[in-house]
């Protein structure tokens, strides 16, 4: 396993290979999946996850009991449709690109990693002119690390588990990790705005980014110098983050690093309720004392995991996994359908990190929270990557799920969760749809002034006939509903196409119109024509 | 069992069309065991229990409370300590204590008092079982009618009835001085709002926050009354908001992601304070309620009040309803506990509350009783039975068409149920030997001094307007078509225009919005939702695109006309009144307090019914005199001023003028003799010769 990687890592093809070691219909490598083995349980199958090769035993139950899913009825697999590609090498061939494009009115679709969760990819339908996918992924060099800045530079098509290796064989990391980092890319998380886990110590991309070089059909937008700081106007680095591919690629970043820390360590705290928890967690925002990554995860969630926990070798572990339900949910009177726990990683020097994880559980236990072990911590995190695997599995079963995400002030978070899985719930109800929607969030980043918010939804689709559609429906009014709780549109996904109708919401006539200025300026035959974000009609305003 | 068709008093049976009478099977079972019974209630999923001594500590925590107290710190240069004493006062007197001790000991005497008062209870069941549905999934609002006190104990006791969580109400303060009573209550779910507060920024936070904590909280249900106060009337009263605002604003804030409001219309054959109610809009101060008084009330015991009809409408999501209306992230800018309501939310609130108070007049059942009176007030020397009969009959008939709901099951006939509504309300009529129903009134005093002919003159004056409230029970539901009716009756050409229909309808809802309702901004929607029933029913007859005047005078438009004589008289009355007095003091119109123009008039009116020169005692109603003097100041008739923080009025000669001479257009106006009038002495000159 490990020698393969470091093989195709030096390999300058990598990601054409890696590209087909991944799936075209779903998420993740092709060899890493659940699926139902021959004693009708769930399996992880491959070897690159923890997870992988086991069985998980209660998993089968949970689906059938939470979402109603049952293994007679399996849904025929859909299918989609490719791209053209325009594989480039280096900066000055994207110049060279785009100046082509402009010469020859071609249209021009940024591709990073493909990760996007807001159809920002998707070719509009109106489109007249040729469209060309200008494939970043073989622009994956590092240029250049700067020990004495603590920068690194390096093309945008490098993928970020591989930034984050190569740096690591010198010791350092940028500490950016992103859920998506196994497949997204450094000029895709420049281009959407992208947040990391562990942005308590390392920043998001925006306060990562050092420098960036933004090709453009006016030529090449750059800063003349990499400093930390500057007052010189607005700050050009706020066009280019988010763009989301609407005015030019981006090609070359400058990113902080930091030395890799010695020590690191999961953690986790259950809490009699998610709203001890989230109490617990504005209290740590609030001390300016949050571990590298906390998330706090709903009972749904923390139901879901416990389905997840594979089949233990020994019957030791069962029975201290026995002992300690006991002790959580007997001894100290918490109710297991109303825990909610927090999953924590912890980064720093080994003094650093214990005398955090003391301060921390000790906020927590004013909460009410009990520590519940390095392992669950472990596990939590695992979830987070592995889930995305699980929405192909439910898809085959007749299940449509995805995930979507905000922002929220801490005074609103708490309505704002239950508001959502309210709304959700009213809505599948009065579509009909005849099972118990699966809904949950995790509040998975704290700041000084909020939080942000991850929901998890899907349904049983069974006796629907359109049920992406109605989803889309679904989703839209748990979008209102966001907006109404004082959330945002977004807290790192972006808008792509599918929030567009909410963009002039959040940031006004004046706000949408400043883009669109500002786009009409650098781009002003339209030649990054995806129709994302403030470009084309928006409906629904 | 007693066979229906043997008992005159009892018209129908337990289950009528969708209603269930719920107290037939309390009078074969024991109350106690029916008092002290197991109640398996639903409550709302994201309720967190709490008694009602945590709610009063969770409002004085509460964010909003706090700001309150430090503003008020502030303002004052009050130290904290007593601001917040303050605060505890305020939630002390306010808070409700709902224990189910106290419930059921408050269900046995209800109990015994309702089977007392009332044949049948009847309460539409499938409306209660969407309330119980609903109850698990969303905050609920009850907003009942307000007729009697007996709302109330009605609707906690229906609530007991069907093992749903007791409601907590709000009440006024009248309530709390009685001991016995005012105990039962508080901890039977009542809790204590003052009448006005206005500027107290403690009070109304307090307020606010006790409201919305029990909404978002979903403790239990919350009532209260959107038309603010017992209407004496029976006529819907036009929406109050304040009530309303503060329960919305935790949807508005998205506190919670809905609010139902459940809109229930109680309908009574016969109301408890019917007597008490005409003084009191005769001018006779309503004795202060207080326990001894409720003793003495003892005596109302052993009358018989007929049947109450409780209906539960259909539930309202306060998010579909506001859906479109509001944008509710406009909150993001700023903390929630401060108050703020946008524009959109309150326009949202001010359409909502004429719509609950629509919504509750479409679900009223009406009796045949309020027929009778209706015939009645147009008929004062009396109609025979045998004419009542077939009067009664083609009134129903309209009304059903108009949309209205009649208590008049199938099986029986006209003659059971006009006997039995005759029986009910003996007080009021009386049949004499010529089969002739009549108003009950004492013999006019001929010789007698002014005080006694004034009393006497009141007398006569109660009775009227007792049967005008029972007329009033269904007036709404032929209000719009009596300001049609009235237009086209009125017209003196061959044919009136849409157009010049439409401008007369206008006037006419300006001149009657204080006494009827109507939902704003809605006159042109009304006046063609109307126009075009009234074509379909065949009352009026429309050719080219015109009301052929000649062809629609028809017993349904002369009938529907006469319907609003009384109010019209009265405004013209008050009309001329006030014109009469500009000649007082110089040039200057004399300016008076309201109240004392009220009182004047009515001594005028009182004149002028004794002269013969006015028929409809009615008109004496204060409500009347009030209600024409805000519709005047809105049509710019009169104006206000305020001097010495006194609040007085005085007409605007020319517009008044103007409004008095179009409402002469409407109806036949009596040949006004001059008058002048001193108030101190109560005498009224009354100069035959203009
Ligand atoms: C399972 C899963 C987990 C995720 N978790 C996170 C997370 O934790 N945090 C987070 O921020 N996001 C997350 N995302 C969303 C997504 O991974 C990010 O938006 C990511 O930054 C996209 O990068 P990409 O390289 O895949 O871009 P793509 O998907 O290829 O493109 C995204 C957009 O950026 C434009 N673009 C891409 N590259 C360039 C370039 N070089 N120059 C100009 N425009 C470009 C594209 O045109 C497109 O509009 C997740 C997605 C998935 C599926």
């Amino acid at each position: 396993m490990e020698t393969r990687f470091c093989l195709i890592q030096n390999h300058p093809l990598f990601l054409k290979e890696g590209k087909s070691l991944l799936k075209w219909n779903g998420w993740g490598y092709k060899d890493s999946k659940f699926s139902i083995n021959k004693d009708q349980h769930v399996e992880f199958t491959g070897e690159r996850y923890r997870l992988s090769g086991s069985t998980m035993p209660l998993l089968r139950e949970w689906m059938k009991k939470t979402v109603g899913i049952s293994l007679e009825h399996k849904s025929p697999s859909q299918s989609c449709t490719q791209d053209l590609n325009l594989v480039l090498e280096n900066h000055d061939d994207v110049v060279k690109a785009v100046e082509l494009a402009v010469k020859y009115n071609v249209v021009i679709i940024p591709f990073g990693g493909g990760t996007t969760v807001t159809s920002s990819l998707e070719c509009p339908a109106f489109e007249k002119r040729m469209i060309v996918s200008l494939d970043t992924s073989q622009m994956n060099h590092i240029l250049w690390v700067d020990e004495k800045n603590l920068t690194v530079r390096a093309e945008c098509g490098i993928i970020g588990q591989d930034l984050e290796r190569r740096l690591e064989e010198r010791g350092y990391c940028t500490g950016h990790e992103p859920d998506s980092m196994e497949f997204s890319s450094l000029g895709g998380w420049v281009a959407t705005r992208a947040s990391g886990m562990k942005k308590n110590i390392y920043g998001n991309i925006e306060d990562l980014l050092v420098h960036v070089r933004f090709v453009t059909p006016r030529g090449v937008m750059e800063k003349s110098c990499q400093v930390p700081r500057m007052s010189s106007g607005p700050d050009i680095h706020h066009i280019i983050l988010g763009s989301e591919g609407t005015m030019g690629v981006v090609t070359e970043v400058t990113l902080k690093i930091r030395p890799l820390p010695p020590c690191k360590k999961y953690g986790s705290i259950v809490f009699p309720s998610f709203e001890n928890g989230v109490s617990c967690l504005r209290e740590v925002a609030a001390q300016r004392c949050a571990p590298a990554s906390i998330r706090l995860m709903d009972n749904e969630q923390f139901q879901f995991g416990a389905a997840l926990k594979p089949e233990s070798k020994s019957m030791l572990t069962n029975f201290m996994d026995g002992l300690k339900k006991f002790y959580i949910t007997k001894l100290k009177g918490f109710d297991p359908n109303k825990l909610a726990v927090a999953t924590l990683l912890f980064e720093g020097t080994k003094e650093e990190v214990a005398a955090l994880e003391k301060r921390v559980y000790e906020i927590a236990a004013k909460f009410g929270g009990l520590p519940g072990g390095a392992d669950n911590g472990e596990r939590g995190y695992m979830l987070t990557f592995v889930i995305a695997y699980l929405r192909d599995l439910g898809f085959e079963y007749y299940i449509v799920a995805e995930s979507f995400e905000t922002s929220v002030p801490w005074d609103r978070c708490l309505d704002l969760c239950q508001n959502v899985k309210e709304r959700l719930r009213r809505e599948c109800k009065e579509r009909r749809i005849q099972f118990p929607p699966y809904i949950t969030c995790r509040v998975t980043q704290t700041y000084d002034a909020g939080a942000c918010v991850y929901f998890y939804f899907g349904f049983n689709y069974r006796g629907i006939s359109d049920p992406v559609h109605v989803y889309e429906e679904i989703e839209s009014c748990a979008r209102d509903e966001i907006l109404a709780n004082g959330g945002s549109i977004s807290h790192h996904h972006g808008v792509g196409k599918i929030r567009k109708q909410w963009l002039k919401k959040t940031v006004g006539e004046l706000g949408v119109g400043t883009m669109k200025a500002l786009k009409a300026y650098i781009d002003p035959q339209n030649i990054f024509a995806n129709n994302n974000l403030m470009m084309g009609n928006h409906s629904k305003l | 069992m007693k066979s229906n068709a043997d008992d005159p008093k009892l018209v129908s049976a337990r289950h009528k069309d969708v209603f269930e009478d719920i107290l037939e099977e309390r009078r074969t079972s024991s109350d106690l065991r029916f008092a002290a019974r197991a109640r398996d209630v639903p409550r709302f999923r994201l309720n967190k229990e709490r008694p009602p001594h945590k709610i009063k500590e969770d409002v004085l925590k509460s964010d909003r409370v706090q700001y309150a107290i430090e503003q008020v710190c502030q303002d004052t240069g009050l130290p904290k300590a007593e601001v917040i004493n303050q605060a505890k006062t305020i939630v002390d007197e306010m808070a409700h204590n709902l224990r189910t001790g106290a419930i059921r000991v408050f269900a046995f005497f209800l109990m015994k008092v309702l089977k007392q008062l009332y044949q049948r209870i009847y309460v539409n069941e499938e409306g209660i079982e969407k309330v119980r549905m609903l109850i698990q999934d969303y905050p609920i609002l009850l907003m009942p009618t307000h007729r009697s006190y007996m709302d109330f104990l009605l609707m906690s006791y229906v609530f007991y009835h069907y093992d749903l969580p007791l409601p907590v109400i709000a009440a006024a303060m009248d309530f709390m001085g009685m001991k016995f009573f005012g105990w039962l209550l508080r901890n039977s779910g009542a809790f204590y709002i003052r009448r006005s507060f206005g500027e107290d920024t403690l009070y109304w936070a307090v307020f606010t926050e006790y409201v919305q904590t029990q909404i978002c909280n979903g403790d239990s249900p919350i009532e209260f009354y959107v038309e603010g106060t017992r209407s004496r009337t029976s006529k819907s009263y036009a929406p109050k908001f304040g009530m309303l605002s503060a329960a919305l604003e935790p949807y508005f804030k998205a506190h919670i992601p809905d609010i139902m409001v459940i809109p229930v219309s109680i309908s009574y054959d016969r109301i408890l304070e019917e007597s008490l109610y005409a003084y009191e809009l005769l001018g006779v101060p309503k004795p202060k309620e207080s326990t001894s008084g409720l003793i003495k009330a003892r005596k109302v015991l052993e009358e018989d009040f007929g049947n109450v009809h409780i209906f539960f409408g259909e539930p309202i999501s306060i998010r579909q309803f506001s859906e479109g209306r509001v944008d509710r992230s406009k909150h993001s800018l700023a903390p929630r506990y401060i108050v703020s309501l946008t524009q959109e939310e309150q326009e949202m609130i001010r359409v909502f509350g004429h719509h609950v108070v629509l919504v509750h007049q479409h679900n009223m059942v009406i009796s045949v009783w309020s027929m009778v009176a209706a015939i009645l007030v147009q008929s004062q020397q009396g109609v025979t039975v045998r004419q009542m009969l077939r009067e009664v009959e083609w009134m129903k008939r309209l009304a059903s068409n108009l949309g209205a709901y009649i208590d008049w099951p199938v099986n029986e006939s006209a003659e059971t149920m006009l006997r039995a509504s005759l029986a009910l309300h003996h007080n009021i009529i009386s049949i004499n030997n010529d089969d002739v129903i009549q108003l009950q009134v004492a013999p006019p005093i001929v010789r007698g001094n002014a005080v006694q002919q004034h009393v006497a003159v009141m007398q006569t004056a109660a009775q009227h307007v007792m049967l005008s409230m029972y007329r009033n029970q269904i007036i709404h539901v032929f209000i719009r078509p009596a300001m049609i009716a009235l237009s086209i009756n009125s017209c003196r050409g061959e044919e009136l225009s849409l157009d010049d229909l439409y401008q007369k309808y206008v006037f006419l809802e300006n001149l009657l919005c204080r006494d009827f309702v109507f939902v704003p901004d809605n006159t042109r929607k009304d006046f063609e939702h109307t126009l075009s029933t009234l074509a379909h029913i065949g009352a009026l007859v429309l050719e080219a695109g015109a009301i052929a005047v000649k062809k629609s005078i028809n017993k349904t438009i002369s009938f529907l006309s006469h319907m609003l004589e009384p109010f019209l008289i009265g405004y013209w009355v008050m009309c001329q009144f006030l014109l009469s007095s500009r000649l007082q003091v110089s040039a200057k119109p004399l300016a008076r307090t309201q109240k004392t123009l009220v009182k004047e008039m009515q001594a005028l009116s009182a004149r002028l019914l004794q002269e013969g020169v006015i028929h409809h005692y009615e008109v004496l109603s204060m409500d009347m005199a009030n209600n024409c003097l805000h519709a005047l100041y809105h049509m710019g008739g009169v104006s206000k001023e305020k001097r010495d923080g006194v609040l007085y009025m005085y007409p605007n000669v020319a517009q008044l003028s103007t409004i008095t001479e179009q409402i002469g257009k409407y109806i036949d106006v009596p040949p006004l003799p001059a008058v002048s009038i001193d108030l101190h002495t109560k005498t009224i000159t009354v100069n035959a010769k203009l």
